[in-house]
């Protein structure tokens, strides 16, 4: 009882470092990624001086993330005379809160035997026993679903800051926000349901553990190479959920200042920036869980690799669980950078191309790839 | 000691949403603006779903949230955010049709009372944990036509929804 109570906390504190740290180092992986992508140096002014000596360390800019986040906390708190005082406060939190919380359904590793892993102190080892964990916070049979309830939660957010600004580039902000999360959300469901088909469950960790073998003997049974084509289109409505360039229409800058928070200043707009951060990771996460395997690594299985030809490696529980802690974590980074990788290659829709582009060309599409996936999966299994 | 705790933990986690579903409804009878009262039913909406979820339900939890805090209260909020300006008809606290609708709102407590007072003790907590394949079995199985009736009626109601919109028009040119 207390030893789950005990896992259950260091799972949370996991969670929250992994998000904060990622929502952080995100930041600054989308201005150094820019600058490489259009051949400029990007941020290397920001450093921390080692006291009493003149060392000053730069490390490639990466303490620009954490000058922001001072700024932001140190800026005075203005705070206009809004429409409605109550939703104006709440807003930043009520986009802000559903984001962290969808990571609680999703693994981020195998299982844990603390006791095996502590072996090293007997007494710790032995409180622990034979009890082993899942590496995900709440294992549910229905996690699937919970992703895409706390993911329509933030809509509301948006719109009530929009709404509550008393300000008509926040308030055409928060219009757009709602009708493209609305329409996005759709299509995101949408291009999930073939996988629920071909998985037979919304269980997140039995989905990770049915894509650990192989497919064809050499291609890693992951999602992607079921469904490649609702893996993109995922990819698309994603991005458009969390309203970034090409589908950044709700807080389009050159439109409308900054859309639904223009209103907001110093941390109450560094939340809603600091939740669209985060939300990359979260997607990337996603991505990871649903396409590409979670923590599987190819031919790595709870007691080792397990190589074609008859050769194993066996390794401690302490190496796999670090290995597929580090799977998960490399995966998620790459995909996250994939994303600012899009961000800075297409230009802005207009907005009625991105409604057109939901509606008349994604669901659709989505709806073509479910109806074959269905009659595929009917056919395999008769 | 702290098992003890953790098992009272639970209790008090359920006693906390349920006062905040509470609260969240009597709020949203008394609160005069729409996007309050809106607000309001988010938060009981949500409370029900922690509870849900307490009794070992998730995926009832799961659905209460996506279904009506998700998709129909994205709706309303969207809604009211597009028309509270013009419609200045909360400013007041009662309507005209205060009587009537005390009448009906008490017939329903009489019905809902009654309902209850049959049925007291009938209900016993469920001892096996529902999970969604069972559920997913049940509903296609037992009560689609429910389900699809429900739909007939939706769509009923969307069109009287309609009518009664285009008669507002007729009225004002």
């Amino acid at each position: 009882m207390i030893q789950d109570l005990v896992i259950a906390i260091v799972y949370i504190g996991y969670a929250l470092t992994v998000l904060l740290l990622f929502g952080t180092v995100l930041t600054w992986v989308e201005r150094k990624q820019a600058a490489v992508m259009s051949d400029r140096i990007g941020a290397n002014r920001a450093y921390v001086r080692i006291p009493f000596t003149q060392v000053k360390l730069v490390w490639w800019g990466l303490f620009h993330g954490m000058a922001d986040g001072l700024k932001m906390l140190l800026k005075e708190d203005w705070k206009p005379a809004a429409y409605d005082r109550l939703a104006y406060m709440i807003a930043p939190w009520v986009v802000f809160t559903p984001v962290l919380l969808v990571f609680g359904v999703i693994p981020f590793g195998g299982t844990l035997d603390p006791g095996k892993l502590l072996s090293a102190l007997p007494a710790v080892a032995d409180w622990f026993g034979e009890r082993s964990y899942p590496m995900q916070i709440a294992r549910l049979d229905a996690g699937l679903l919970i992703v895409f309830a706390f993911g329509g939660l933030s809509v509301i957010g948006a719109m009530l800051a929009g709404w509550s600004s008393s300000n008509k580039f926040s308030m055409l902000g928060a219009l757009r926000a709602g009708a493209q999360m609305i329409s996005y959300e759709l299509v995101m469901g949408l291009t999930v349901l073939g996988l629920i088909l071909i998985y037979g469950t919304l269980d997140l960790n039995a989905m990770v553990q049915q894509q650990s073998g192989l497919v064809l003997g050499f291609l890693p049974a992951w999602g992607i190479v079921y469904q490649p084509f609702a893996a993109t289109l995922f990819l698309t409505a994603a991005i458009a959920e969390n309203k970034r360039i090409p589908f950044d229409l709700p807080e389009a800058e050159s439109e409308l200042i900054a859309g639904f928070y223009t209103e907001y200043s110093a941390m109450k707009m560094g939340l809603f920036m600091f939740a669209e951060f985060i939300e990359i990771a979260i997607i990337g996460a996603l991505f990871t869980t649903l396409f590409l395997g979670g923590y599987n690594l190819p031919f790595l299985n709870d007691s080792g690799f397990a190589l074609p030809g008859g050769h194993v490696v066996p390794l401690a529980h302490g190496t796999v669980v670090v290995l597929q802690l580090s799977t998960f974590l490399v995966k998620v980074l790459a995909m996250s950078s994939f994303q600012i990788l899009i961000r800075w290659t297409l230009p802005r829709f207009r907005f009625d191309q991105v409604l057109m582009f939901a509606w008349k060309f994604m669901l659709p599409l989505c709806l073509a790839n479910l109806v074959v996936t269905a009659v595929v999966v009917f056919l395999l299994q008769r | 000691m702290i098992e003890a705790t953790l098992q009272y933990a639970d209790t008090a986690l359920l006693v906390l949403f349920g006062v905040f579903a509470l609260a969240g409804a009597v709020a949203m009878l008394v609160l005069r603006h729409p996007m309050r009262v809106a607000m309001a039913l988010i938060g009981t909406m949500i409370s029900l779903g922690g509870i849900y979820g307490l009794l070992g339900v998730h995926f009832i939890a799961a659905f209460q949230v996506l279904i009506y805090v998700s998709a129909v209260m994205v709706f309303i909020v969207y809604v009211i955010m597009l028309l509270d300006v013009r419609d200045l008809s909360f400013t007041h606290r009662f309507t005209r049709l205060v009587v009537p609708a005390a009448a009906a709102g008490l017939l329903f407590f009489v019905v809902l009372g009654h309902a209850v007072w049959r049925d007291t003790g009938g209900v016993q907590p469920a001892t096996a944990l529902f999970g969604i394949g069972q559920f997913a079995v049940d509903f296609l199985s037992r009560y689609w036509l429910q389900f699809e009736v429900t739909s007939v009626l939706l769509v009923a109601a969307v069109v009287a929804a309609i009518v009664v919109v285009r008669l507002d028009d007729k009225d004002h040119g």
